[in-house]
């Protein structure tokens, strides 16, 4: 058993050796009233060994389903049709099950919620549950991981004799999301997924909470995806975008290229929605409309139209093809830049 | 968990109060019944040529206050009689003390109703948890529909319709007092079958009529636990089944043992009619058969021993909550 576990952790799996993890035509679907709905649609992407790689989205374009599918995590009604999700050193998780998938959740791969600061069991102190999660993956001395909570504890200005002895409902919302994160971090996970992890907190602490988890990555030479609303966390802490609308990769780009280039109308909306520090508040331009709802995302042509102000006739029937630009570091799927740049 | 014993005292000290208010309302009770029981059995006395004095002391020695006193001394009187554990004597059982049958009786009664509560909240929960967790499969819907049928049986059929079957149509189980006559009551094994044996057909009435409120109440609190962030957390956590388990069952119980609290008092209630149906002489046989005697002392005396013992269990209840609950120690 654990020969051929420490075979697999060598191999590669077909994966190029910058990448980390690689996805590939993934759909993901939720059966609603009989009818089978996608929220995600053949998302293929390479999340690049050591580097932080942000998903951005607004609600509902499929960017937390996205995090449960990297898990194999999405759970009833909704299910993961057709696609692969393969990781170097642990294999294809989408044809995983029960116990094999169970070891890799939390150790290999872990996860901070959303929904953080409830993340934990109101019934028990946090360090009896962190002792769980280190008996759950048999862990040979459970007592190191108290020790190491200790520190990440410190690390992000927690006092971590008393958060450790602490319930949940005796820490405040930004401790417990702190604490979130710790769970994430204490059993040194290969890949970290972070579901929008700063949203309970203020301001000020989200940008020192932001900059210990960039100074724990770059130290570990952490692989972590992080899945957010927010272009002024990506421009902080990514080092590329990938960005999704109505359950599609529209662009995806380095932090810096996508920042100063962004080639789709969704991303320049994104990029001018951020209100500035200094200047007229009003400058940032809200992107007019909704997006489209599971039920009502279009099953021909561009995604985006509804809300596009370049919108053309092809667009209403023909999905746009990812253009490659940059060394092919830089895609995105648009006609109208497409027929601009020709 | 600091300040566990000043809170234990102040919820002994407010029990003993509320044990007190049963106490004065059963007195002023017995005092508004027209014909005044106390006065009638004076007369009663007096006209069979019982010379007044006697007839005083009897009536004293019964009651534990006499007629002609002012109310407050009489009431005062009353309650310094129960603090001293007196409550007088039964007209039933004449010139035996109410506190002696009643010390008799209630063991009895809170066996029964206790393993009673035990059986059916440790069934209700696995089912209600069997429910739950396979809510996709035929199973869960029969147990839904089977437990629901039980809970919409009322208490006193579900009890004749034991005593029918079991004691008349199949006399499996014995019919009448906690135990057979013949034995003398001890750590024996004979004795303690025997009162098992007599148990049975009360603690299955118990257990049965609330059997299908745990099962349905730990159904929907376990769906709702399942529903939450920290359980689909410890599922991506990658925590072990069993400790996924353990953290879904404590915190589904938990909301039950308010329940529990209360059904501790209504199952001392239903004590009237399953005794009653089963000719068992525990608490509730003695007050219907005070009730049906115009037998006062010991109705009081019913009354008061029922409230002190749910007022125990509760207190108990209680404390078993702050134990597993860290919520409400803070």
């Amino acid at each position: 058993m654990s020969a051929k576990l420490t075979d697999r952790s060598q191999q590669d799996f077909g994966l190029s050796p910058e990448v980390a993890c690689q996805v590939r035509d993934l759909n993901v679907t939720y059966r609603v009233d009989g009818r089978e709905l996608s929220a995600l649609r053949e998302v293929s992407l390479d999340i690049r060994q050591g580097q932080i790689t942000a998903v951005i989205g607004e609600s509902g374009s499929g960017k937390s389903t996205l995090a449960l599918a990297l898990m194999n995590a999405v759970s009833s009604p909704g299910r993961i049709a057709s696609g692969r999700v393969t990781y170097r050193g642990l294999g294809e998780v989408t044809g995983m099950r029960g116990e094999e998938l169970r070891r890799i959740r939390g150790k290999a791969i872990s996860m901070v919620f959303q929904a953080s600061q409830n993340s934990m069991n109101p019934l028990t102190r946090i360090g009896a549950q962190l002792l769980d999660l280190a008996r759950s993956h048999d862990l040979p001395n459970p007592r190191a991981v108290l020790r190491e909570a200790g520190d990440l504890a410190s690390r992000m200005s927690l006092d971590a004799d008393r958060v450790l002895t602490s319930y949940q409902h005796q820490l405040s919302g930004g401790m417990r999301q702190r604490v979130g994160i710790i769970f994430g971090l204490v059993l040194k996970p290969e890949i970290l997924l972070m579901d929008e992890p700063t949203t309970a907190l203020d301001v000020l602490s989200q940008s020192s909470v932001l900059e210990i988890v960039r100074s724990i990555q770059r130290e570990r030479q952490l692989t972590t995806v992080l899945i957010t609303h927010d272009m002024g966390v990506v421009a902080e802490l990514a080092d590329r975008v990938v960005v999704l609308y109505a359950g599609r990769v529209v662009e995806e780009a380095s932090t810096a290229e996508l920042l100063r280039h962004p080639r789709h109308p969704y991303t320049r909306s994104l990029i001018q929605a951020i209100p500035r520090l200094t200047g007229d508040p009003g400058d940032a331009k809200a992107l007019e409309g909704q997006p489209p709802s599971l039920a009502s995302v279009p099953n021909q042509g561009c995604v985006f139209r509804e809300r596009c102000p370049y919108r053309m006739d092809v667009c209403e029937t023909i999905l746009p093809s990812f253009r490659f630009d940059g060394d092919g570091e830089h895609r995105f799927a648009c006609h109208y830049e497409e027929a601009r740049h020709d | 968990m600091k300040g566990l014993l000043p809170r234990l005292i102040k919820r002994i000290l407010g029990g003993i109060v509320m044990i007190l208010v049963v106490a004065s309302f059963t007195f002023f009770l017995i005092h508004l019944i027209p014909g005044n029981p106390v006065e009638a059995k004076l007369m009663q006395l007096e006209t069979a040529g019982v010379t007044p004095l006697r007839a005083q002391i009897e009536v004293q020695a019964m009651y534990g206050f006499l007629p002609h006193q002012p109310l407050d001394i009489q009431y005062i009187h009353y309650i310094w009689q129960i603090l001293h554990l007196n409550l007088g004597q039964s007209i039933t059982y004449a010139g035996v003390s109410v506190t002696h049958l009643l010390l008799e009786a209630m063991p009895w009664t809170v066996i029964t109703v206790t393993s009673g509560i035990i059986v059916s909240f440790v069934v209700g929960i696995l089912t209600g948890v069997i429910i739950a967790v396979y809510r996709d499969r035929g199973i869960s819907n029969a147990l839904t529909l089977f437990s629901t049928f039980l809970h919409g049986i009322p208490q006193l059929i579900l009890a004749l319709l034991l005593a029918f079957l079991f004691t008349t149509i199949w006399p499996i189980f014995p019919f009448g007092s906690p135990y057979d006559a013949v034995l003398t009551p001890g750590f024996t094994l004979p004795f303690i079958g025997s009162l098992i044996w007599h148990a049975v057909l009360p603690v299955a009435a118990y257990a049965i009529s609330s059997y299908g409120g745990w099962a349905l109440t730990m159904k929907s609190s376990v769906i709702s636990v399942l529903g939450d962030d920290f359980i689909l957390a410890s599922e991506l956590r990658g925590l072990k089944p069993r400790i996924r388990i353990g953290y879904i069952a404590r915190n589904a119980i938990l909301p039950l043992f308010t329940t529990l609290t209360l059904s501790i008092g209504f199952m001392f209630g239903g004590s009237v009619f399953i005794e009653e149906i089963f000719d068992y002489r525990g608490l509730g046989y003695m007050l219907i058969t005070a009730v049906g005697n115009l037998d006062y002392p010991l109705m009081a005396g019913s009354f008061l021993i029922i409230t002190v013992a749910v007022i125990v269990a509760n207190i108990i209840a209680d404390f078993v909550y702050t134990a597993i609950d860290p919520r409400i120690r803070t």
